[in-house]
């Protein structure tokens, strides 16, 4: 993986969307989207109910095609599901087996990608640490807490060993506190491994507090409205970034778009 | 909480033990015709002649094994066809009006038409068990496979994982719970057309024993009979209970 980067360098994109359309029928959702996430890059997507925004993300992810224009991955037009593009669902209840322990959950990954069962308790382990739950391996989803099953789903989609985590409002529906966890949680991850984030989410502050870049969508049909890159200093942290001059006015900014696009 | 369950338990005993005790009154003042009518005690003392020296544990393990093979066919048939249809809207549009007909029919309404075509045999036996406890398993993987999450499909694809996979590791689990209920239906009706079976086609069993019982006044090898058939009813559920306890574990360990 580091070497697919390497060779990546930081000029080609990651994720490429080349004038992308898409209808559901004769309604028009996405309209020429184009748009290039750099490598390690967080890009955050944000806008107004009804712009496309989960829609692009599903793209990006192979689970719906265009109806024109194309998605590239790594150069590469994107057809199908790769196992190198992760997806942590919002609804982290129904993404999760029930009848699998957090453990056996992050196996199915490893079962899907062929890893020997020989190999798979370790790895899992180690995934299962990465995302805070050790010592929590053999309970179900349903006997763990919202932030703890959305942990799971996540170590799940590491196990992948991803170089793009597609995340669809991933934190959304978590109280606070937990969220904020989860947040500096994922931005070590990511800062670790390198891998590039495409983050969807309602939030503005988190948009702004998580990325590199936060783009904002337009509805009717679906198409960039703003592109803002972020450039506040990593680590970042939940009290000092959060009271930086820049974060408040990326959030201004960000605030009056949603404003007016809603308007 | 086991606390509570022990005394349920105890309640239960307790409440078939009276309705034992309300019959034996009633059979020792006579109050129904003992030709018809024996007390428990000699109805229990028929069952205990019945195996010591009688041939009632032939019998019994001849229906047993009708009831276990007719069931097992149609688990397998069932889940099989029903994951199939389950998983297929296209097949579902085209056979449910068919499977519609066909379910609500009295499956023993079937075993003319099976005698005509195989005849008193053991095969027409199992033709007849087998396709009675076919349906409640079928129509149960039926729901269970069309009611997988949507989204558990789309982690299955996400993870690039094979449709075999899809069906083994998600669709087949996540049935499981309506697949068990279904076996376990069919595991009723397979010991109920053993029986019917037994009695119509005359082959050897609890069935014929009732049967020969009434024919001939015998009323304690009657209710002896009809009283193990209420064991082995008894047991199968239990066996399936702990199946079911074993499997869907998950489910009983919720926050």
């Amino acid at each position: 993986m580091m070497q697919t980067q390497l060779q990546q360098g930081g000029s080609a994109p990651v994720i490429s969307f080349d004038r992308v359309t898409l209808a559901f029928g004769d309604r028009t959702v996405i309209n020429e989207l184009s748009l290039d996430v750099a490598g390690g890059q967080i890009v955050c997507i944000i806008g107004p109910s009804g712009c496309g925004k989960t829609t692009a993300l599903r793209m990006a992810g192979g689970l719906i095609r265009p109806n024109g224009g194309s998605v590239r991955l790594l150069g590469e037009t994107l057809t199908a599901p790769r196992r190198d593009v992760a997806i942590v669902f919002q609804d982290y209840g129904k993404a999760l087996l029930p009848w699998r322990t957090a453990a056996a959950n992050v196996s199915l990954a490893l079962e899907a990608a062929g890893v020997p069962r020989s190999e798979r308790p370790a790895r899992i382990r180690l995934l299962l640490a990465k995302v805070g739950l050790t010592g929590h391996e053999d309970k179900y989803p349903t006997e763990m807490s919202g932030g703890m099953q959305q942990r799971i789903q996540i170590a799940r989609c590491l196990a992948q060993e991803p170089a793009v985590l597609l995340m669809d409002e991933p934190f959304g529906a978590l109280d606070a506190m937990t969220r904020q966890g989860l947040q500096d949680e994922m931005l070590s991850i990511v800062a670790e491994t390198g891998t590039t984030v495409f983050f969807v989410t309602h939030d503005l502050e988190e948009a702004v507090y998580l990325g590199d870049r936060v783009i904002g969508l337009l509805a009717n049909p679906g198409r960039i409205g703003i592109d803002l890159s972020v450039d506040l200093p990593r680590p970042r942290n939940q009290l000092e970034t959060r009271e930086m001059p820049e974060f408040l006015r990326l959030r201004r900014q960000l605030f009056d778009f949603i404003e007016k696009a809603e308007g | 909480m086991n606390r509570s369950r022990f005394l349920w338990l105890i309640a239960s005993f307790v409440t078939a033990a009276g309705l034992v005790w309300i019959w034996q009154v009633v059979a020792d003042n006579r109050l129904v015709n003992p030709v018809f009518l024996p007390g428990p005690d000699r109805a229990w003392m028929a069952l205990v002649r019945g195996f010591t020296t009688g041939d009632l544990d032939v019998k019994l393990l001849a229906t047993v094994e009708r009831m276990f093979w007719g069931w097992l066919v149609a688990s397998l048939v069932g889940v099989a066809l029903g994951a199939a249809i389950g998983t297929s809207p296209r097949l579902r549009a085209y056979l449910s009006p068919m499977l519609e007909f066909l379910r609500p029919l009295p499956a023993s309404a079937t075993i003319p038409v099976a005698i005509a075509l195989l005849g008193l045999s053991d095969g027409m036996v199992l033709a007849v068990v087998a396709f009675g406890a076919l349906w409640p398993v079928l129509l149960a993987t039926v729901h269970g496979f069309s009611a997988v999450e949507p989204r558990l499909y789309e982690v299955g694809r996400a993870l690039g994982l094979s449709r075999a996979a899809v069906i083994g590791k998600i669709a087949l689990p996540s049935a499981s719970p309506d697949i068990l209920a279904g076996m376990r239906l069919g595991l009723t009706v397979a010991l109920i057309l053993s029986v019917v079976c037994e009695m119509i086609a005359g082959r050897d069993g609890l069935g014929t024993w009732i049967l020969l019982a009434a024919r001939s006044f015998r009323a304690p090898d009657l209710y002896a009979g009809v009283i193990l058939l209420g064991l082995l009813g008894y047991a199968t559920a239990v066996a399936i209970g702990l199946l079911e306890a074993r499997l869907l574990v998950w489910r009983s360990r919720s926050r």
